[in-house]
């Protein structure tokens, strides 16, 4: 029975993360009585500022990248476009009227709100990873010591 | 200095140092330029600590406030997990038990210190009011926390041996994340009530998924950009087959090796 399961660990690892997860927001959404206003705005902006701000990050790695191939330019235009491309979707989205728009009055001040927010997103995602990290590895090093005994030939 | 200046200089150039301190002081390989990288992190994240007194009429300035607030429970967890993970099974530069101890004891008041700011009068406040990126943070790092010891329960189950232990630890961790955000949701705290903390639960949680999407956006945009470079570069020269003199002369020195006289251990 469990041999297909076993077959794609992929699929598995994703139902054993978003199943729990799930179970935890739907509860959350039932206990707030089904408010869930205002996520669709939060998710779109969300995209777009990644994005943004990813391609960026991604262009400052493509100066490492430029170590070992003779600084080549076509790569560096092609991620400048990617970061240009993610300014104006999120500068024409938000330029909608109330479509992307949240409590700021300009199309800059939203930008620059969503860019903050998304600092901070990371910042919870990074403090989460500590926890998550630091309690493995200080499990994994003071459990007992794992030697592999090797057969004597 | 106009009011924009100063946000220019304080928030967005100190952000920019920041994001860009870290990225050379991580990947450069040499030395000044990670000094230097090391450098504009520390400076960027001054600056943007400091935003509450440099930028006081300024709403970016909460997120320096939420900065500053988080300081003292991050570095607590952050050297806690340091000494307990190289007092343990370490073969070199193993630290004392005394270090453990002390390290168990950080890793204790650092997760008190961040649950007492959800539950108890150590909420970060600024101005006058709960700070509104400390709403955003919290549930981050709950569902975070959550979504990471799930991942890792999976992945440890999958490729460890003999790792039931950590298996079991994940889940525990994971079980608190879980209870902490749905105690958050039914109990009221001091100074955040239950609807509005379920209401930024699910807020968080469509950050977080859209922050998943645009960068896997981002990075399948970088995959195909390296992709073209790459299939467009010549291919590399082929050489010419080898020449009978060539072919003569290895051909010796195989023979010289292969029936050589064996060697005295």
């Amino acid at each position: 029975m469990n041999e297909p399961v076993q077959k794609r660990p992929l699929a598995r690892m994703g139902l054993i993360v978003m199943l729990p997860l799930a179970a935890i927001l739907a509860i959350i959404v039932w206990l707030s009585e089904g408010s869930t206003g205002g996520s669709f705005t939060r998710f779109a902006n969300a995209l777009l500022t990644s994005f943004t701000l990813f391609s960026f990050m991604l262009l400052l790695t493509l100066f490492v990248y430029g170590d070992a191939r003779k600084r080549p330019i076509a790569p560096l235009l092609g991620m400048c476009m990617s970061v240009l491309l993610g300014i104006g979707l999120t500068v024409f989205f938000l330029s909608q009227g109330e479509l992307l728009m949240e409590d700021n009055g300009s199309v800059r001040a939203q930008a620059l709100s969503n860019t903050i927010r998304f600092g901070t997103t990371m910042l919870g995602v990074a403090l989460g990873a500590v926890v998550v990290a630091g309690t493995l590895f200080a499990s994994i090093m003071n459990g007992p010591s794992q030697t592999i005994h090797f057969e004597e030939e | 200095m106009e009011e924009a200046t100063q946000a220019f200089v304080f928030f967005w150039l100190a952000a920019l140092f920041l994001v860009v301190g870290a990225m050379v002081g991580f990947f450069s390989k040499v030395h000044w330029q990670r000094r230097t990288g090391a450098v504009m992190l520390v400076v960027g994240l001054l600056s943007l600590m400091a935003t509450p007194w440099t930028l006081p009429s300024s709403p970016s300035s909460a997120f320096g406030h939420l900065l500053g607030s988080l300081v003292g429970p991050a570095v607590l967890l952050v050297v806690g997990f340091y000494l307990i993970t190289f007092s343990g099974n370490v073969p070199v530069g193993r630290l004392s038990k005394s270090d453990r101890t002390m390290g168990v004891a950080m890793v204790m008041l650092g997760t008190l210190w961040l649950e007492a700011m959800h539950w108890w009068i150590l909420t970060p406040m600024y101005p006058g009011e709960v700070n509104r990126y400390w709403l955003i943070f919290w549930p981050t790092m709950l569902l975070a926390t959550l979504t990471f010891s799930l991942a890792t329960y999976s992945v440890v189950g999958l490729v460890g041996d003999g790792r039931l232990r950590e298996q079991r630890l994940m889940m525990v961790v994971a079980v608190f994340a879980s209870l902490l955000l749905l105690l958050g949701a039914v109990l009221d705290g001091p100074n955040v009530n239950p609807n509005q903390f379920s209401s930024e639960v699910l807020l968080a949680s469509a950050d977080i998924f859209g922050a998943m999407v645009g960068a896997a956006f981002a990075i399948l945009v970088f995959a195909i950009v390296l992709a073209i470079y790459e299939s467009q570069q010549p291919s590399p020269k082929r050489l010419d087959p080898p020449t009978m003199t060539q072919l003569e002369q290895a051909s010796h020195i195989i023979a010289h090796n292969l029936g050589g006289e064996a060697e005295d251990e």
